[in-house]
């Protein structure tokens, strides 16, 4: 642990140079995935196009070209950047305060729980923001299941908090279940497949908005706990003697976490490996100090889902589901990470 | 009663096709995952899982007598439509021996309550849905979707099983007369006049599309049009960038979504500029005795219906004269020109352009 601060400090005088490589590259990539689709528009009239959002000027573009840009792509690249974004930070925090880097959203219920709520919400309505209403609520839900199993004498150990997640998402599965096992074949329930297999492939500005907001107050919270967080890293006894109230710090940040996990599910679907794998990858660069890694895990998980959606909207004609990606990708690059970050940048006890 | 005579099973080798006697002759023939099934006569009770097979077999034995059972969901298609007028009894048959929803583990203690003597169960998904039936020593027959000759021999293999051969018979004829009249005329067709088609097998949740592989594609070329997506293999999702880019000339929306229609593709502005929307040539797929767009025992309407939607300059084919005829000879009932509207989904499609050709009442 000890290590690991001094070198976080050591590092500190490069980390303007990498925050201005990490924006540098996310502006990148952001205009770079404006550039490329199925339907081809030149890198000139995209230029053109977002250029006359800001200048009035005589478009040298069609219509067509226009209305892909500004409504199908835009849209995208906002959504795919900014549930990276959200489950990069969401993870980062995860991580933290169980002092585990083998957490995530999906590991401690809230993604099924928010499956079960959306899955729901499709059976009884057509609304998206019931959808996300109840995707949030039963994320929320799984949560408290997840805590009251979990705390035992006024307080929760950290595996029974994982193990606890288990139990919890395996249930939320079955009742995702039950609400495909009663939909109308016709229309609810290709609906709910569709749903729970996520994509941007529906990207519009209204979603954008329903993911922009939650994920947006949930880092915000989580940025303003940052020091709170790197205090419960430390353990619950150090949390304890350094003054932090170790209960409320962590559900406070739970709760952050669920909002931004079921905003992306409810407008992504569920997408795993990217809150696992960015925190890791962000720790390698900036060591275990939250004021720092929330930040750069935002950036790079930004940078992160935008690539693959890239590739899940070009590569064939056909959509590739971005959680196939995800795990093709996570997988492997996890499993390396684990082994390089055993003995460093994770607080060892 | 389950030998077979060498004869028959030679004959069987050879051909692959329905081998029957009279009524008290044993009835043999292989279903499509190539098992030999027997019966010792013809069948008077009969079950079918397939949600596609009941208005199937009802077409063939011209009645719902010997349907004792049939999948919920083959009940929800006949609700409410023309099979429903035509035979109303059809609400009465039990539903009970599978689903709900898209699942064909069938509930054996039911389907056994039935006593039936033949099951049509589906081969082409998991051995899960066949073994309990065949360990309760029902009869089974297998059959598979998707192509042209397949539905072919579902109606040879519902025809052999009723005594109905002819009929059977008779109308696979009639898919060879049509496909043969159409081909002969869309063949005549240059590649350059042959619109650019896209359907939708959903819509309204995803955007997913029938590829090269589908049995959409086989009636899209017969009946003179391209299909836009045939790179794909059979369903896939694309984004609506990709829908942009193919550009469709015609857009056909399925059956299933029962609330989707043409409006909800004018009204997308992402979708604004296809040639499809600015030509108001985006259509609902018709619902008669079963949907159109998958294959079914009213398919040669379809292709005729489609030829006229894409060629409305070439074909001018009296469709609601054919649709009367031909159910006639189906269900024994003809239909009247409100049928027609209501199965051409006139409603959805009167806005579209030239849907007035299809009209019962222009003369």
């Amino acid at each position: 642990m000890q290590q690991t601060l001094v070198a976080g400090v050591r590092e500190s005088r490069w980390r303007p140079a990498l925050f201005i490589v990490l924006v540098i590259v996310l502006v990148l990539s952001a205009l770079l995935s404006l550039a490329i689709g199925r339907f081809a528009v030149p890198v000139s009239h995209v230029a053109g196009i977002l250029a006359s959002a800001l200048l009035p000027m005589e478009p040298w573009w069609t219509p067509v070209e226009a209305r892909v840009v500004e409504l199908i792509r835009i849209p995208r690249v906002l959504m795919a950047g900014l549930a990276g974004a959200g489950l990069a930070v969401a993870g980062s925090a995860l991580q933290g305060i169980f002092r585990n880097p083998l957490v995530g959203p999906q590991i401690i219920g809230v993604s099924s729980g928010a499956a079960f709520g959306g899955a729901l919400a499709i059976l009884l309505s057509e609304s998206r923001y019931l959808l996300i209403g109840l995707a949030f609520a039963c994320g929320m839900l799984a949560m408290v299941i997840v805590y009251s199993i979990s705390r035992q004498q006024g307080r929760a150990s950290i595996l029974m908090l994982v193990l606890a997640g288990i139990v919890t998402s395996a249930f939320f599965s079955a009742l995702v279940s039950v609400t495909k096992f009663v939909a109308d074949p016709d229309d609810k329930l290709p609906a709910i497949v569709f749903w729970l297999m996520g994509s941007f492939a529906s990207a519009s500005y209204e979603k954008v908005w329903l993911i922009a907001v939650p994920v947006i107050i949930g880092s915000a919270v989580i940025y303003l706990m940052r020091f709170q967080i790197n205090v419960l890293s430390l353990g619950d006894e150090e949390a304890h003697a350094l003054g932090v109230k170790v209960e409320r710090t962590r559900w406070i940040a739970l709760t952050a976490i669920a909002l931004i996990s079921s905003a992306v599910v409810a407008a992504a679907g569920v997408i795993g490996w990217v809150g696992l794998v960015i925190p890791h990858f962000a720790r390698m660069l900036t060591g275990p100090d939250h004021k720092v890694l929330i930040p750069a895990a935002m950036l790079i998980g930004a940078s992160y889902l935008i690539h693959v959606d890239n590739v899940a909207r070009t590569a064939i004609a056909a959509e590739i589901p971005v959680g196939i990606i995800t795990a093709l990708i996570g997988a492997p690059i996890f499993g390396l990470l684990l082994r390089r970050t055993a003995n460093k940048g994770w607080t060892s006890e | 009663m389950k030998t077979i005579s060498l004869a028959k099973l030679l004959l069987l080798a050879i051909t692959g096709t329905v081998v029957s006697g009279t009524n008290a002759d044993p009835i043999t023939f292989t279903d499509q995952r190539d098992r030999i099934v027997t019966l010792d006569s013809e069948a008077a009770r009969v079950v079918t899982i397939p949600i596609p097979a009941a208005s199937m077999f009802m077409s063939v034995d011209g009645g719902t007598e010997k349907l004792v059972g049939m999948h919920p969901l083959s009940k929800t298609a006949i609700k409410d439509q023309i099979l429903e007028t035509f035979y109303p009894d059809a609400m009465s048959i039990p539903s009970d021996i599978a689903g709900p929803g898209f699942n064909f583990s069938p509930n054996v203690e039911a389907l056994l309550s039935l006593e039936p003597d033949l099951v049509f169960q589906w081969g082409h998904l998991n051995d899960d849905i066949i073994d309990p039936l065949l360990n309760a020593g029902l009869n089974v027959a297998l059959i598979k979707i998707g192509q042209e000759a397949f539905t072919r021999r579902w109606l040879t293999m519902m025809g052999a099983v009723t005594g109905n051969e002819e009929k059977a018979a008779k109308m696979i004829s009639w898919r060879d007369e049509v496909q043969a009249e159409i081909k002969a005329e869309t063949d005549k067709i240059p590649a350059a006049e042959k619109p650019r088609v896209l359907y939708f097998m959903n819509y309204l949740s995803k955007l997913r599309v029938a590829g090269g592989k589908s049995y959409n594609n086989f009636y899209i070329n017969l009946a003179g049009g391209q299909n836009a997506a045939s790179e794909l293999g059979m369903f896939a999702e694309v984004g609506p960038e990709q829908v942009i880019a193919w550009d469709p000339e015609v857009i056909l929306l399925n059956g299933f979504e029962k609330k989707l229609s043409p409006k909800d593709v004018y009204d997308n502005p992402l979708f604004a500029d296809l040639s499809a929307v600015k030509n108001r040539r985006v259509y609902k797929m018709p619902l008669g005795g079963y949907r159109w767009d998958p294959p079914n025992q009213e398919s040669p309407l379809t292709w005729l219906w489609l030829s006229m939607v894409l060629h409305p300059e070439r074909f001018d084919w009296d469709l609601p004269r054919r649709m009367d005829e031909n159910y006639k000879t189906m269900y024994g009932q003809g239909v009247s020109a409100d049928n027609v509207k209501k199965i051409l989904r006139f409603s959805m499609n009167k806005d579209a352009a030239n849907y007035e050709i299809f009209s019962p009442d222009k003369q």
